[in-house]
């Protein structure tokens, strides 16, 4: 059975060149133009992922109520955002509606169908359990590879699939710094500011001290990038 | 330097307010000298001024009135005397009457006295009988030279009349008496008494008393030189003594009533003489009012019993005076002075308040104004007979009541004269005589106390006006403050309104309230205008998104295209569309970023050091050096937001230096706080723009294939303006280049 993706997006064009590609890759794509269809669609069939537009028309925050919709009907069900809006207040509703994913326009679209493949798998890894999970703990961060699963201190931090990315490169060498090139490639986006690697490792670091107010692992080396200091011994 | 300056956005408008500025500042911008506010309110206090100015007319006018009617009131009185004297011929004819001694109008009519006197009677009787003496060494009445001195010589003198004889009393100081030498021929040279009679007929006689010793005196009958008798025979009918006393000696004479005859005039003269040697006279006391003018004045013809008729009539500080056609007075009641002057001496009025100073000063100033009534007394003639004969003349001729007002210096005299009618013939004539100074009194009263209350008003005034004209410029004055701080130099906007002042119901507070408003909507103006770029940047994002995934669509479909020289043109254009949107979106969303911010204290050597190596990791084509003393700088701010100002500042000096160039980053602390400097070889700041490179949508490019947008130097201001500071570029000393200066206020640097 085809892995079955669902797009929301109010351009046609866009619309179109997101079908086009993810036909291409073998994926069956359920599109949309609006909420109401969308709502329908999803009543009739759930997709096995959602690629939601946050401004559906007049609708400016179409895409959040579609995917509070998907929430109700599937708990784990992969979000992701495509948006032209890049505010924080954004990335915050998103990450409320437990998104997985937060994308700003333009997308490239070889990165978009990468990220679709990560989160299928995850998503599968995850319902199935798997027994073989890869989990590697760096002092008091557990990370799972598989399942995007990270855990500070034993606790659960909610982080996006480019968060994740991130948090991984970091843990990868402990103490090792990670320039903004490198920080850049992974985040799987194209061309990205320092300024954006900056705003990812704000919100990373403001995840974390949501759980820990005293979080200092992740250290800012200026001009060139960043770290994850090592454990004190 | 062949730089083309771009500006994208606004222009135009901010260069022309800009010079509207500078012609303000010189000058020249039309504006009509003239006065502030205050000065103004206050010149038109001054105006005030006039007020008093009205006072005083008003004052005099007042004055002129009362004259009027105190006038009238005498010209009343003055006829109700003459009719209430009319046809009594028996007041005025001559043989009832009553000589008098000495024809001053002020002195006191002779005393009536039943009893005749006994020549050799004591001193005491005598004066005891006559009364009251009229001193002629005191004020008023004594008139002499200059050097005349009261020791050597005062008189006081008194005349008392019964139905057959008068009697003269005089009291001598001399401190030398000399009495006559009966060796020398020449009775002028000692020292005696003279009388001058003049009869009704207009013949004149002059009897000298003269003695050698103490005791019964010699009475000749002189020629008019005073040396000569006519005949060595003495007097025999006037009698007189002359008893020495302590102080000098005294003189009583008596003369019969019948020698003088009706309507005689007489005068007494007491001569002294100090020089035994030489005998010369050294002075005459007269009794009458011009000793120099030896001649004769009227004599008084008094009635008693129209004095006692007029007696009721008294009217205060008014003389009233009945004459007979010789111009005789017959009778008069009262003065044209006051009881007593020290009731026109305002000082005496003073009540002991505690402001006697002020009151004084005040006093001080109002008699510099106008003259005190006091001052216009002294000015009033003892004697205006002169006068009054010539009013007497024109009653007694034309038959008609008149009135005149006489000015004597800044006294005023009202005087009515009404002739007294008798059966088709003129009597005699009422004169009555009042000072106008009793007015004047008024006046003067009247214009202190105005002067007083304009001075409180004026005072009240001006102070109001100047408290009043104080906060109306104040509030002026901040409402211009809070305008000009309401927007920089550069014509940013700092606020969008302006509170103080605001709520007043005024003009100035609804002037207040407008530039408020315009503020406000300048301000939302302002805030849409910067909202542009990241409404523009979403808007772009959407079409951008749709070629940019249509490319990797085809590219995707047609593997040969790959490489396809057109498909990466159009990737590169898009790569442009992008960066230029990111730069949009990143300038536009950094001032609400910087409001969540977080500051922490950070080592900012730290964060240059690791930058500048960055830096030099990236733009292989420049030299990028820190140079700074040693050690760390701790300071609080927010790291991020500082290495991205750095990041700007770093990306304008590679963009703008010379190829291969140096580029010098210095940090260094100061006394204002620290400094943070990033110079560049090249070319100097393009001059039309230097003021505006902060700005966003400012820039001076050079390079078409590359975007500059203006903004980066917009971003780092924005972050130097978070934290405090500020930031300048200007050229390097001998146009090497550019430096961009941030500076950071001391209080960012953390204390440990």
């Amino acid at each position: 059975m085809a892995t079955v993706i669902a797009v929301v997006e109010d351009d046609q064009d866009q619309r179109d060149n997101y079908v086009d590609v993810l036909t291409a890759h073998g994926y069956e794509v359920r599109a949309y133009a609006d909420k109401p269809s969308a709502e329908a669609g999803f009543e009739r069939e759930l997709p096995d992922l959602a690629l939601l537009d946050i401004m559906l028309g007049e609708d400016m925050d179409g895409g959040f109520d579609l995917c509070m919709e998907l929430r109700k009907l599937s708990p784990t069900l992969p979000v992701i955002f495509l948006t032209a809006r890049n505010s924080d207040a954004d990335r915050i509703s998103s990450q409320r509606m437990t998104a997985w994913d937060y994308i700003t326009k333009p997308v490239s679209l070889e990165f978009l169908v990468a990220r679709v493949h990560a989160l299928l798998r995850i998503s599968e890894q995850l319902q199935q359990g798997s027994p073989e999970s890869s989990v590697f703990s760096v002092g008091d961060l557990e990370l799972d590879e598989k399942s995007m699963l990270v855990h500070w201190q034993g606790q659960p931090v909610s982080l996006t699939l480019t968060e994740f990315w991130i948090i991984e490169s970091l843990t990868r060498n402990p103490g090792h710094v990670k320039s903004y090139q490198t920080l850049s490639d992974v985040t799987r986006q194209g061309l990205v500011e320092r300024n954006t690697i900056n705003g990812y490792i704000r919100r990373i670091r403001n995840k974390f001290r949501e759980l820990d107010s005293n979080f200092d692992r992740i250290q800012t080396v200026h001009g060139t990038g960043y770290k994850w200091e090592r454990d004190p011994e | 330097m062949g730089a083309r300056s771009r500006v994208i956005g606004r222009k135009g408008p901010r260069e022309s307010t800009k010079r509207i500025d500078q012609k303000k500042h010189r000058g020249e911008s039309g504006i009509r000298p003239g006065l502030k506010i205050r000065t103004k309110l206050l010149l038109l206090v001054v105006s005030l001024l006039a007020i008093p100015w009205m006072g005083y007319e008003s004052v005099r006018e007042m004055e002129r009135f009362l004259l009027e009617g105190q006038e009238q009131a005498l010209e009343l009185t003055t006829q109700g005397i003459s009719s209430l004297l009319g046809n009594r011929s028996d007041l005025f004819d001559p043989g009832v009457g009553v000589p008098e001694v000495i024809g001053r109008t002020s002195r006191p009519l002779p005393t009536e006295i039943e009893q005749s006197l006994s020549i050799d009677a004591a001193a005491s009787g005598w004066m005891s009988a006559i009364g009251q003496l009229t001193n002629f060494t005191g004020f008023g009445l004594f008139e002499c030279d200059r050097d005349y001195q009261p020791d050597s010589l005062a008189v006081r003198h008194g005349v008392a009349i019964d139905p057959e004889q008068l009697f003269a009393y005089f009291e001598v100081d001399d401190d030398i008496i000399i009495l006559r030498d009966p060796d020398l021929v020449s009775l002028n040279n000692s020292d005696q008494l003279r009388m001058t009679v003049q009869a009704g007929s207009g013949a004149i006689s002059r009897y000298l008393f003269t003695t050698t010793e103490p005791g019964r005196v010699s009475i000749y009958l002189m020629r008019d030189n005073w040396r000569e008798a006519i005949s060595g025979d003495a007097v025999r009918e006037v009698a007189g003594v002359l008893d020495l006393t302590e102080r000098g000696y005294l003189i009583k004479l008596r003369i019969p009533r019948d020698l003088l005859g009706v309507g005689a005039r007489l005068k007494f003269e007491i001569v002294d003489v100090d020089d035994i040697s030489s005998r010369v006279v050294s002075r005459v006391i007269s009794t009458e009012p011009d000793p120099t003018q030896l001649g004769i004045g009227r004599v008084r013809l008094a009635t008693p019993e129209l004095t006692k008729l007029i007696q009721p009539l008294y009217l205060s500080e008014a003389n009233i005076t009945i004459w007979d056609r010789g111009y005789r007075l017959r009778a008069q009641v009262g003065s044209i002075f006051p009881p007593a002057r020290e009731g026109f001496d305002l000082k005496s009025e003073q009540l002991a308040w505690p402001f006697a100073n002020i009151e004084a000063v005040i006093t001080r100033f109002y008699e510099w104004i106008l003259r005190s009534p006091a001052r216009g007394l002294k000015d009033m003639p003892v004697d205006s007979s002169q006068e009054d004969y010539r009013l007497l003349g024109r009653v007694l001729a034309e038959g008609q009541p008149k009135s005149e007002r006489r000015r004597y210096g800044d006294a005023k005299l009202i005087v009515t004269a009404a002739p007294i009618w008798a059966e088709g013939s003129i009597d005699g004539v009422v004169l009555i005589k009042q000072s106008g100074n009793k007015l004047l009194s008024l006046q003067h009263r009247t214009l202190q106390r105005f002067t007083l209350l304009f001075l409180g008003v004026f005072l009240f005034l001006s102070v109001a006006i100047l408290v009043f004209s104080t906060r109306l410029t104040y509030r002026v004055g901040r409402l211009q403050r809070e305008t000009e701080q309401a927007a920089t130099p550069e014509g940013r906007l700092l606020k969008d309104q302006i509170r103080p002042g605001a709520r007043s119901s005024d003009e100035l507070g609804s002037l207040t309230r407008s530039i408020s408003g315009l503020l406000h909507n300048l301000g939302q103006y302002t805030r849409y205008l910067e909202k542009l770029p990241d409404t523009l940047a979403h808007e772009l994002h959407n079409p951008l998104n749709v070629v940019n995934s249509s490319l990797e669509n085809l590219q995707y479909h047609h593997h040969e295209l790959v490489d396809d020289k057109h498909l990466q043109r159009a990737r590169n254009g898009i790569g442009r569309l992008r960066s230029i949107i990111t730069s949009l979106t990143e300038a536009a969303s950094l001032k609400e970023a910087l409001s969540h911010e977080q500051e922490e204290r950070f080592d900012l050597a730290a964060l240059i050091d690791g930058c500048v190596d960055g830096y030099q990791a990236v733009n292989p084509k420049h030299r990028i050096v820190s140079t700074r003393v040693a050690g760390p700088m701790i300071i609080e701010g927010v790291p991020d937001r500082l290495a991205q100002m750095l990041d700007k500042l770093i990306d304008n000096a590679v963009q703008f230096g010379a190829d291969q160039g140096l580029i010098v980053v210095n940090l260094r602390k100061n006394a204002d706080g620290i400094e943070l400097t990033v110079a560049n070889d090249g070319p100097s700041l393009p001059v039309d723009i230097v003021d505006r490179l902060f700005d966003p949508m400012v820039s001076s490019a050079r390079d078409a294939r590359k975007t500059h947008l203006g903004l980066g130097l917009y971003i780092a201001r924005l972050v130097a303006e978070f934290h405090n500071g500020t930031v300048v570029a200007r050229n390097r000393a001998g146009d090497r280049g550019v430096e961009v200066v941030v500076s950071l206020p001391a209080a960012r640097v953390a204390t440990r």
